[in-house]
């Protein structure tokens, strides 16, 4: 019953405009100087250790520096030259390539919004120029852009990891085949529609210009191929991993493609190389560029994790209270089986995922399903996709969805106009998300087979 | 909703010009503490035993020092589907209460803050459950040290004021833990400007729906017209 009132408190608060992180805090500190004997100390105590207890959570400062490096322009024109050279000359060819961008893009950076700004900015234009209709262009991105938060490194995933303890790697691994599988069921939508209604097709340029591409593009994916490998080589932690990734990305960003820091040049001009400047070696860390960089990475940090602090000093008071133990007690003496479990977690994580940021909604939300799941026998890694899947749904799914909200303001179009351009995309989706939800080895096999089997502690 | 915040006095340039080199050097030192500590290990088998410690306390003073900032140029996340429905009086009204929430909020963690952190620098905790209603004599706790991180010979003129001249072996514990309390007392103070400016009509609200709000209003030109 209190469970109930506090709940509803946090989604009232929420809808008044009150930020998600202060609705967190402020109805679980209410909650518990009310019915516990804990005092305000402890829940300051339970604030700062968020951030200087959590190893996990460690990661996530540095995924987002590595992906604000990477996302400095002209990384995301690269990932559009070297999609279309290899997909551009298919029927839909632009469309599909877009989709193929978002897919790569998303395994520089972690979030969907930004993926949707990045390339969406580009690849509308550019699918305007060619013939598309705007609305095709803008359905295509809104869906496809949703990638960033499956696609590894996902700090999404981090937070599951953190919230639930299984392990970071393994998380990132499972979300490989789901993220090819999902961007691979788009394309051939694409495919389809593209003979049907005889949609614009691009030339080939020919295998010179996919080497070439690639070659550029490559530097940028190199990243992927450091944070997977250095998790299951057993050379980093994937904290560790992900601070390597933010240095690589910093010398990607100055030295190789010369976007920021001392050697880019304003304008139409070539940037300079190093050896014309070798003096760059030191002044790059005083650059403006390097600043700025650093402070937007800190600023998305710092928002992502008062929500993240503010939401365990709700799961402090949902441990304490036993929460979990008593709705999985009621579930389970109503007769509720895993399937009839995994649709109500469908349900609510779509439409929380319209209202709320993932990470924060998935922190909430873990450790109130996760012990009923694990008495279920549902595999953790599993359950872990199934809430990343369904969010990035719930980002596309009409009203609210937040995807279609930045893609009508990247595409500059009525949001109505975009939920109906999404929809058939979206439908898409949503049979993806019943696969992944009844098929647990597209998200078991990759973890199992690389890393052995789970053991699974309850 | 986006704010696009710009101090307007030289005072206010000055501290935003602060803050935001803060919160990057702050998040540049996490790195390249983490950073070395890997090459270390790999090229040198050894490493820096309070790298993990100080990273870990620089994340705190991280997000404990730039959420004040967040609320100072509307950046914390919130959701404003539904406030959006609203006529604009009637959203004013809605933004001040949730201003008064986030000023209570504020309140009763600078209180907490203060309570654990003051044991640990030998001063008294407050008294009361919900509002301090006085100093309680709080054991001492300033001779707790962290677990790793030296403590620096500058550093030294403190021992007599704080530990009975007894020597540090490490960093005593009340020196990072003191940005809890500095960071709760900056929230507060935003929170109350934030709300000066609601009630004033400066601004609208204390939220953006998205962490992207601003990258969108700079590529929406690409795709204008028809």
């Amino acid at each position: 019953m209190e469970v109930l009132i506090l709940f509803m408190m946090i989604v009232g608060l929420m809808l008044l405009g009150v930020p998600i992180a202060v609705s967190l805090g402020f109805s679980s500190i209410i909650f518990l100087l009310v019915l516990s004997d804990s005092s305000l100390a402890s829940i300051a105590q339970t604030f700062f250790q968020a951030m200087a207890g959590h190893y996990t959570l460690l990661a996530i400062p540095f995924f987002v520096l590595a992906s604000s490096f990477m996302s400095t322009g002209g990384v995301a024109k690269r990932i559009i030259r070297f999609s279309i050279a290899l997909v551009g000359h298919f029927p839909g060819g632009l469309a599909i390539a877009g989709v193929f961008a978002c897919m790569m893009f998303a395994a520089l950076s972690g979030s969907s919004p930004a993926t949707v700004v990045a390339i969406g900015s580009i690849v509308i234009a550019g699918m305007r120029e060619t013939g598309y209709t705007k609305e095709f262009a803008a359905g295509v991105i809104a869906n496809a852009g949703t990638l960033g938060i499956l696609i590894p490194p996902s700090i999404v995933m981090v937070v599951y990891a953190s919230a639930t303890d299984v392990s970071v790697g393994r998380m990132f691994l499972a979300g490989v085949i789901p993220g090819l599988l999902a961007g691979l069921m788009l394309m051939v939508t694409i495919y389809i529609m593209a003979r049907v209604k005889n949609l614009p097709r691009g030339d080939w340029r020919g295998w010179g210009e996919v080497f070439e591409s690639g070659r550029e593009a490559g530097w940028g994916l190199m990243l992927i191929v450091i944070i997977l490998g250095g998790i299951y080589g057993g050379i980093f932690t994937p904290t560790e991993a992900a601070a390597v990734a933010a240095v690589y990305a910093f010398l990607i960003a100055c030295f190789v493609y010369r976007d920021m820091g001392p050697l880019h040049v304003k304008g139409e001009g070539r940037n300079l190389s190093l050896m014309r400047k070798p003096m760059a070696l030191i002044t790059v860390f005083f650059h403006r560029d390097m600043r700025d960089t650093l402070f937007e990475a800190g600023k998305l940090t710092v928002t992502l994790m008062f929500i993240i602090a503010n939401a365990l000093i709700l799961k402090h008071v949902l441990t304490d209270e036993q929460i979990p133990q008593q709705i999985s007690s009621v579930m389970l003496d109503a007769g509720f089986g895993p399937i009839m479990f995994l649709i109500i977690v469908n349900v609510i994580l779509l439409i929380g995922g319209q209202f709320m940021e993932p990470s924060g909604l998935l922190i909430i939300v873990a450790p109130l399903v996760f012990p009923i799941a694990m008495e279920l026998g549902i595999d953790p890694i599993h359950l872990g996709i199934i809430m990343v899947v369904n969010m990035e749904i719930g980002m596309i799914t009409p009203p609210v969805g937040l995807n279609l909200f930045v893609t009508s303001g990247v595409a500059n179009m009525p949001m109505m106009s975009v939920v109906r351009a999404a929809l058939p995309f979206t439908a898409v989706l949503f049979v993806f998300l019943i696969m992944v939800t009844y098929i647990p080895i597209i998200s078991t096999w990759l973890p199992t087979l690389m890393m052995g089997p789970e053991i699974i502690v309850r | 909703m986006s704010s696009g915040y710009h101090p307007t006095t030289a005072l206010g340039r000055i501290v935003h010009e602060f803050e935001e080199t803060a919160i990057a050097v702050i998040l540049g030192l996490m790195t390249i503490i983490t950073f070395i500590n890997v090459v270390l290990r790999y090229g040198f088998n050894t490493g820096l035993i309070w790298g993990l410690e100080a990273v870990t306390f620089l994340f705190a003073w991280l997000v404990l020092f730039g959420m004040s900032y967040a609320v100072k140029i509307t950046a914390h996340l919130g959701v404003d589907a539904v406030i959006n429905l609203f006529s604009a009086p009637t959203r004013r009204l809605i933004a001040l209460f949730a201003v008064v929430i986030c000023i209570i909020y504020a309140g009763l963690l600078m209180k907490g803050a203060w309570d654990y952190w003051a044991p640990f620098a030998g001063l008294d905790a407050t008294s009361g459950r919900w509002f301090p209603t006085g100093f309680e004599n709080s054991r001492d706790q300033a001779w707790y040290e962290t677990v790793d991180m030296p403590m620096p010979d500058w550093l030294r003129f403190i021992e007599p004021i704080m530990n009975e001249g007894e020597s540090y072996a490490k960093l005593p514990r009340f020196l990072p833990y003191v940005m809890l309390p500095i960071g709760m007392a900056l929230l507060l103070f935003r929170f109350i400007q934030a709300g000066v400016r609601v009630f004033t009509g400066v601004s609208t609200g204390l939220i953006v729906s998205h962490e992207a709000e601003d990258d969108v209003a700079a590529v929406s030109h690409m795709n204008a017209g028809d």
